[in-house]
């Protein structure tokens, strides 16, 4: 299996005022193509701060970030947003879907910041809705739909661009343990069939027990 | 994302908070309304003003001849302008195509054995060619009636003769001081303006040798000329200068040509117009500022959703864009409004001043661009502010 993350002795620190916080004390992790990885630690223990590194939502304070064997530790601030669209998809606790837009809508708006015509990306988001199974509630509003379905929307909102890793940050944290329990068969369905990479943030034992490898992250260190 | 998607989602947005944005939407359409409005009032203002000129032409030159103030003994008999005189002015430039001397008296007038108010004009036959005046029944003063007993007068004289007499003044006598003078004919209103300081209206025209032989005062002081376009004034003016203080020295010369008259007048009426713009300018900015507030309002609102967006893979400039399109759009459709409405209240402006109402072109481009550009300005700063979000903590803002 090749590498599609690999994090070198990886460290973050927050300056506020006079005391610097050390989220990441020298994290060293490596992530396959195709593997489903569980981060699992206690709230604080800076797995948040792990995926916001390696979705490039931030950068690391030191340390070496490969990504598909690219180093791209010093990737300039406005070159972030394009490699978020085209190589990462997100999946939050909340679901954050865009309360204005329908669930098709808000499955489109990846394709529609990289510029696809908005026949492609409709035609795309529709795909992918019939994939998790929410193609019928393709034109409800987010507050139409109940918590499970609103993270299936999320999750084909995530798929849509066709990433090559899907970061789930507490996925089934909002939801009832049935239908977390579907949310993570989606996940495994779309690791096993859809050869997916998938890292799962988590601190629920049951969620991070679906998953093929356990990271477990403690006071900034990867144990 | 492409220009019409960016205006369809800034429309969505403005929507779901209808009444913020119609409220920021009114600031933009009163601002650009008043400034619509205020400078094609200015506008309409100065074409009023200038609507004299249209019947009276504009190649007309006005000279006033006055005595200089002298307080040395014996000097007071001063000599005045003879009418061969004045009418020897239009041999001294060949611009010159016709002059019209008149004299002016204050004398009492009665009619049926009522007094009537208004001023006595010694006129040419000349006069009613110069200054454009038309008979509206019987005739003009003539060069055959030299000396004789005959007026014509005004419209305004004329209702007020027929209010002491219901019956046609034509024919009828008019005692001026102890003279009777058969009205001969009624001229038509003759558009009150700045240039000839008798009102013609209220005026009874006689023929001017009649007048000066009325009274010692009834002298030639002033001299309307009509001149060939394009003359030029300053050397005019200096040839009749020499001209009469060659006749009769000691006199001083005032000139008041049309085309200056019109030229300070349109400096004027820009002025104002300026003002006018200014104030509606005034309006239209607190405008803008309101749009900005709306809009710093709605970026802390949307933290969330920006935060989404920018995980989603927004660039920043995708960002800028989508809030500062709604702060053109705002600008747009209440400037669009503003420019309408703006020209309605000109017209009703116009209307209620009995003015000609025009619909001047460019108040509205100008409201409009103004508007426009506010927008810009204004959404600038806050959508500037959306954009420069770091995306975890706005994603983890409520």
């Amino acid at each position: 299996m090749s590498s599609l993350i690999s994090l070198e002795n990886i460290t973050k620190v927050y300056r506020s005022g006079l005391s610097d916080f050390h989220a990441l004390k020298g994290v060293s992790f490596e992530l396959n193509i195709g593997e489903m990885v569980a981060i699992v630690g206690a709230s604080g223990s800076g797995k948040s701060t792990l995926m916001n590194i390696m979705g490039f939502l931030d950068h690391c304070t030191t340390g070496k970030y490969f990504f598909a064997g690219q180093d791209v530790s010093c990737v300039p601030e406005q070159d972030l947003a394009g490699i978020r669209n085209q190589k990462i998809g997100f999946v939050f606790q909340s679901f954050f879907l865009l309360p204005r837009l329908n669930a098709l809508q808000n499955t489109m708006l990846p394709l529609l910041y990289r510029q696809t015509s908005t026949e492609l990306a409709k035609e795309k988001a529709l795909l992918m809705l019939e994939k998790v199974g929410m193609v019928n509630f393709a034109k409800h509003k987010p507050n139409q739909l109940s918590g499970g379905q609103q993270q299936r929307v999320a999750i084909a909102r995530a798929l849509v661009g066709e990433p090559d890793v899907i970061f789930a940050d507490e996925p089934t944290g909002s939801l009832d343990s049935a239908t977390g329990r579907d949310v993570m068969d989606l996940f495994h369905h779309l690791n096993q069939q859809e050869k997916c990479t998938i890292v799962i943030i988590t601190h629920d034992k049951s969620v991070s027990q679906n998953c093929q490898r356990i990271v477990t992250i403690c006071d900034g260190h990867i144990v | 994302m492409k220009l019409l998607a960016h205006l369809k989602e800034a429309f969505l947005n403005l929507s779901s908070s209808k009444l913020r944005s119609t409220l920021a939407l009114l600031g933009i359409l009163v601002g650009t309304a008043s400034v619509v409005a205020m400078v094609s009032g200015g506008e309409l203002a100065t074409n009023e003003a200038l609507k004299q000129f249209k019947t009276l032409g504009t190649d007309l030159l006005a000279v006033a001849i006055n005595d200089v103030p002298n307080d040395e003994p014996g000097s007071h008999q001063q000599i005045n302008l003879s009418l061969s005189q004045a009418n020897a002015i239009r041999a001294v430039d060949k611009n010159i195509l016709d002059v019209a001397p008149y004299t002016q008296l204050y004398n009492p007038m009665q009619y049926e054995g009522r007094s009537v108010n208004g001023s006595v004009l010694g006129i040419t036959n000349t006069f009613s060619q110069v200054i454009h005046l038309e008979i509206a029944s019987g005739r003009l003063i003539s060069s055959f009636d030299q000396h004789s007993l005959f007026c014509v007068i005004g419209s305004n004289l004329y209702d007020d003769l027929k209010k002491i007499n219901f019956r046609d003044p034509l024919g009828k006598q008019l005692q001026i001081g102890q003279n009777f003078f058969t009205i001969v004919g009624v001229v038509k209103p003759w558009p009150e303006n700045s240039f000839v300081y008798a009102n013609i209206d209220s005026s009874v025209l006689i023929p001017i040798l009649t007048s000066t032989t009325l009274s010692q005062y009834s002298t030639i002081n002033n001299v309307i000329l009509r001149l060939a376009p394009r003359a030029n004034i300053e050397e005019l003016n200096s040839h009749i200068t020499q001209y009469i203080n060659q006749e009769i020295p000691g006199k001083r010369l005032f000139f008041r040509s049309a085309k200056e008259l019109i030229s300070s007048m349109a400096k004027q009426s820009q002025i104002l117009t300026i003002f006018l713009g200014l104030i509606g300018g005034i309006s239209l900015l607190v405008g803008g500022i309101g749009v900005m507030n709306i809009m710093l309002v709605s970026v802390v609102e949307r933290r969330r959703e920006i935060g989404i967006r920018l995980a989603v893979g927004a660039t920043r400039a995708d960002i800028r864009y989508l809030f500062l399109t709604e702060a053109v759009l705002l600008s747009l459709v209440g400037g669009t409004l503003g420019v309408l409405i703006g020209i309605m209240i000109a017209f009703v402006i116009a209307w209620l001043w009995h003015w000609e109402f025009l619909l001047f072109w460019w108040p509205p481009i100008i409201g409009f661009s103004v508007s426009v550009a506010i927008g810009v300005f204004f959404g600038f700063y806050p959508a500037y502010q959306a954009s420069q979000l770091d995306p975890i903590e706005a994603l983890r803002s409520e």
